[in-house]
């Protein structure tokens, strides 16, 4: 008795905010709710505007293209630090503290600083391009000026975490293994491909998993980046799924019905998603340990 | 012997420049806060200011209510973690040590729930707190996140650790569930504990969607949010954003280098499956 009273708090509040949460999404995804007056009913047209919604469909590709440029690239940056951490040197614990810095930094912070960094006619970036001899970029005033600063961001707010976990992944692979593979005249590089990396794949595809998810519910980084003053920057460049939805029932006119909708297609994606990666797993920890 | 040598020498070439290009956007806020506007301006850009000046900083004070943000910050990150800890703590609890009938099934409920993203339920969220009448409060802030069922599950894996002698030996002595819980179940479990209150901090702390969402005025906002609105409309000082970056992150810098070890494991565990 004690017990259920105990788990109260936590049933109560998942109740409220997760299982009424999500029913009212749902009630509201079939309503025309505007910022005023009662919700109408409006049957399916929220799901059929869906469907010629170029905005979503704009917000959809960015949120992909993100994630397909930065997911690989946190991957590969957290994988090269982890293998970095395993040697001995001087200075090691500050190399780690300086990997954690971006995990720890306020992310506002840190995209205003990129901002600053890539902005056009005083920027850092550019300037460098310049002593270069290339010509200096306008980031903010194209796609793919954007995607490179928002895919940059991405990578930079969020090895952390990745490091971390592959670090320790490493450290449960048996050193015997690596000093037989040494015997056997495997150098540094054949070593990583061949002991390292198959043995890593339940961290990296932990990783993997929760990067991507991550990726796909960005919004920040655009949200700072992007100002709102330049909406047709945002509307046609930085827009993801997250910030297309927190734009529809807060920003605009407060289409919330609509927003509920956009939100269920945000839900479904991010499963999707979860299943197709945790499916390649499960074949891919199965393949290891037969072969 | 040698090549080990030369291997050493190139790690250390190349953690030196990875850690010099990590830090390099710190570096460059903190240079840039400490110059005027006009020397933002300049091209090609100084890196150093000289002569380095506080206007940047004292022009924050001006534009947005720095102390305010701080201390809602703060307030908030606490809140968050004292809500946090008591909801999942009792619930660990029960699941983990009482063992409650349907623990399984509950323990169920909660590893879907852990991948159901929250961001979907910004707008019913809003609603709910709207109809509380609690919008523009420090509590709309955290109350949401406290009910967190990666923060249950994480408790329940440390609690399931306690050893069950202590737990019987101090039932024998007819303590009750609640004083076994605060002087034996989170002494024993406390690395966990201290996770938990790390990650939620640090969660709070980074939040800028529900933030945005839920409090309209400045006053009630917390630093991340805030910062966000120092981005002029024509025209930014990058001066004055830089150093009410340099300002904002660092509490957070200073307190994740003091408990550096601490933060680290508990990284490690927001990985824990």
């Amino acid at each position: 008795m004690i017990g259920y009273l105990l788990l109260a708090p936590l049933l109560v509040g998942l109740l409220v905010f997760r299982a009424y949460g999500f029913g009212y999404n749902i009630w509201l995804s079939f309503m025309n709710a505007g910022a005023f007056g009662a919700p109408k009913f409006a049957g399916l047209a929220n799901y059929q505007d869906l469907l010629g919604d170029n905005q979503l469909r704009v917000a959809i590709l960015n949120t992909f293209k993100f994630a397909i440029i930065a997911v690989p690239g946190v991957i590969v940056v957290s994988l090269a630090l982890a293998t970095l951490m395993q040697y001995r040197f001087r200075g090691q614990s500050v190399f780690r503290a300086i990997v954690f810095l971006p995990a720890v930094c306020l992310p506002t912070a840190a995209i205003l600083v990129f901002g600053w960094m890539f902005q056009t006619q005083y920027g850092l970036v550019n300037s460098a391009l310049q002593v270069m001899g290339a010509s200096p970029v306008s980031w903010f005033g194209s796609a793919s000026g954007v995607t490179v600063v928002v895919s940059l961001l991405v990578v930079y707010l969020s090895f952390s975490v990745p490091t971390i976990i592959l670090y320790a992944g490493m450290q449960d692979i048996s050193p015997d293994l690596y000093e037989a593979a040494t015997l056997d005249g495997a150098g540094p590089v054949r070593q990583f491909f061949s002991i390292t990396l198959p043995l890593l794949t339940p961290s990296l595809f932990f990783v993997i998993i929760t990067t991507t998810i991550s990726a796909l519910k960005l919004f920040d980084v655009v949200y700072v980046l992007l100002p709102p003053v330049d909406h047709s920057v945002s509307l046609n460049y930085g827009f993801t799924l997250v910030y297309y939805y927190f734009y529809l029932a807060f920003l605009e006119t407060g289409q919330r019905g609509y927003a509920a909708a956009v939100s269920l297609v945000l839900l479904l994606i991010i499963l999707a998603v979860s299943i197709v990666l945790m499916r390649l797993q499960r074949r891919f920890v199965h393949y290891g340990e037969n072969g | 012997m040698h090549a080990q040598n030369q291997a050493g020498w190139r790690i250390y070439a190349i953690t030196t420049i990875v850690g010099l290009l990590i830090l390099a956007p710190f570096a460059w806020m903190v240079a840039t806060g400490l110059m005027t506007t006009g020397q933002t301006l300049m091209v090609p850009p100084r890196l150093i200011p000289s002569p380095p000046t506080l206007d940047g900083v004292i022009e924050v004070f001006n534009r947005i209510p720095f102390a305010t943000l701080l201390f809602n910050t703060i307030v908030v990150s606490a809140g968050r973690a004292i809500g946090t800890l008591i909801v999942c703590a009792t619930a660990a609890y029960a699941l983990a040590i009482i063992k409650v009938p349907g623990t399984s099934a509950i323990l169920v409920g909660i590893l879907a729930l852990i991948m159901v993203p929250g961001d979907i339920f910004i707008v019913p969220n809003f609603a709910i707190i709207a109809s509380f009448r609690m919008t523009d409060t420090l509590v709309a802030l955290f109350l949401p996140s406290v009910f967190d069922v990666f923060g249950v599950f994480l408790l329940y894996q440390f609690f399931r650790g306690v050893p069950r002698e202590l737990i019987e030996a101090a039932r024998l002595d007819g303590a009750s569930h609640l004083r076994i819980l605060a002087t034996i179940v989170v002494p024993v479990a406390r690395s966990g504990i201290v996770s938990l209150a790390i990650l939620s901090v640090l969660s709070e702390w980074k939040d800028l969607l529900w933030p945005l969402v839920v409090n309209r005025s400045i006053d009630k906002l917390t630093l991340g949010p805030g910062l966000a609105l120092l981005r002029g409309v024509y025209t930014t000082d990058w001066n004055v954003v830089m150093a009410a970056g340099a300002m904002a992150a660092l509490p957070m810098v200073v307190i994740f280098l003091v408990l550096q070890k601490q933060f680290i494991t508990s990284f490690a565990r927001s990985g824990l499956k």
